[in-house]
């Protein structure tokens, strides 16, 4: 039983750690549409999906404070934003389920779109000069776009790699 | 679900979120020496010859998809210009007055590879090797660190060689606002946090004014007095107050003047010499006030900080 709930927690930290080398290696070294794919996020996301609140809420903020370190953001940020998405997200399966492939892009995308608006927020509560529209346009939504069609083949790897269940084993109506 | 569950639930949610909080918090009020710093410095350490690496290893690629894109435009491109150039062709006396409006220019861009910098200027030359991953900052992150002599707020600037006798690619990039051992962080005079202070040359009332990062991308010099003349096309330098960037850096032409009744001051928009965009190779200042240059008082300067932030 620990062994399992062991190699469980281990495979999590697994794809944590394989997260930060591909940020690092490949997402941030290639910008889709001026924007760079943000895998933690997304990661949170997709744990929150197939594992629920509890662990998608632990799981978003160990990310966040990866993504605080990896992006030297303020320590705490993401942190927060990501556990916040981690319980959300994971809150939304357990009461509605998850009914189709295309709500893990739908709720990568919706939760990119949110985050990038607190992030937005609190970068304007620091003074960050700047046009909203603007932003909107150059990093929020496409931003959210990347994200969401990133999710999809995301998703599909991590549950090939046995990182996370498949879906339809625990929804029979899951197409 | 059992009630006990949810309550336990929300017990680790509460005391995430305010372990987050606290996190925050303790950040913004930690010097840059503090646990919380040196952590991220540590990963920011670790990260970096990672990073550097994957750079080196996707330029050609990067390269590749630039060459190929520029290809795909440079058909459309040549029909365009070729329309322009017959527009051109009937506006003689337009391009009479754009010659000389260049003479001016270029008697003013005289200035060659060893004047652009203040003289004495020792430069380590950077590669790129990460950026900001969102656009709310703009920041890059270079392949040289304290090992190499860089040092928290040294000016940063660009070292695209230019195909004429253009400042094009040599202005001011940024300053260093964190450094590690073998990897910097350089704040973009575009982020919208940083703040130059700049004069436009060649005007004879010098207007001076602060040259601020704008989202997204864009400059803007602020604080110009309104009686002062600005010309379009004038170039806008480093005027050497605030202490961090070294007087006669260039920053880039005045492309737009404007001013608002309730507004006392002219708000200027300032075209950069460095396209930003394709960044990829930058120069650090690292004696950026040599005797007789612009900063009179070196000991004024606040002591170093590793990974400290601020505008100048």
């Amino acid at each position: 039983m620990i062994a399992a709930w062991l190699a469980d927690k281990g495979r999590l930290a697994l794809a944590l750690v394989a997260a930060v080398a591909f940020q690092t290696v490949v997402t941030s070294q290639l910008p889709i549409l001026g924007v760079t794919a943000d895998l933690f996020l997304l990661l949170t996301v997709l744990v929150a999906i197939s594992r629920g609140a509890t662990v998608g809420l632990v799981f978003g903020f160990v990310a966040g404070l990866t993504a605080d370190i990896v992006f030297l953001d303020p320590v705490g940020l993401r942190t927060f934003i990501y556990l916040i998405v981690g319980y959300g997200v994971g809150w939304y399966v357990e009461e509605f389920g998850l009914p189709s492939a295309w709500m893990v892009v739908v709720l990568a995308g919706v939760t990119s779109l949110l985050s990038q608006g607190v992030y937005g927020i609190f970068q304007f509560i620091m003074g960050s000069a700047g046009g909203f529209m603007a932003m909107t346009r150059l990093q929020v939504l496409p931003a959210a776009l990347v994200d969401g069609l990133l999710a999809a083949p995301l998703y599909v790897g991590l549950v090939r790699l046995r990182i996370l269940p498949r879906p339809d084993a625990a929804d029979p109506s899951f197409r | 679900m059992p009630r006990k569950t949810v309550a336990r639930r929300r017990l680790v949610f509460a005391a995430l979120v305010l372990t987050a909080l606290v996190l925050l918090s303790a950040f913004f009020r930690e010097p840059a020496t503090g646990v919380l710093h040196s952590v991220q410095r540590s990963g920011f350490d670790v990260l970096s010859p990672l990073q550097s690496l994957a750079s080196r290893a996707v330029q050609p690629f990067q390269d590749g998809y630039r060459w190929s894109k520029d290809l795909m435009r440079a058909n459309s491109r040549n029909r365009e210009m070729t329309r322009e150039l017959e527009s051109m062709r009937g506006q003689l006396v337009l391009l009479e007055e754009a010659r000389q409006e260049n003479d001016r220019l270029k008697s003013l861009l005289e200035l060659k590879d060893a004047d652009i910098f203040p003289k004495g200027s020792t430069f380590v030359t950077a590669r790129v090797i990460g950026r900001s991953p969102t656009r709310w900052q703009e920041w890059v992150q270079i392949d040289r660190g304290t090992a190499d002599g860089v040092a928290l707020n040294q000016p940063v600037v660009g070292a695209t060689i230019p195909t004429d006798q253009s400042l094009s690619g040599k202005g001011l990039v940024g300053k260093v606002i964190a450094v590690g051992e073998h990897a910097a962080q350089v704040q973009l005079i575009i982020d919208p946090e940083s703040s130059v202070a700049a004069v436009v040359q060649g005007a004879s009332d010098r207007p001076e004014g602060i040259v601020e990062g704008m989202i997204p991308g864009k400059l803007l010099m602020d604080f110009v007095e309104r009686d002062k003349v600005v010309e379009l096309k004038r170039i806008v330098i480093t005027s050497g107050f605030g202490q961090i960037f070294p007087k006669g850096i260039p920053i880039g032409l005045v492309e737009s003047v404007g001013e608002e009744d309730v507004n006392i001051y002219k708000q200027i928009e300032v075209r950069p010499f460095v396209d930003f965009s394709i960044l990829e190779e930058v120069m650090v200042l690292t004696n950026p006030a040599p005797a007789g240059e612009a900063v009179e008082d070196m000991s004024s300067i606040a002591p170093q900080q590793d990974m400290g932030t601020g505008g100048q």
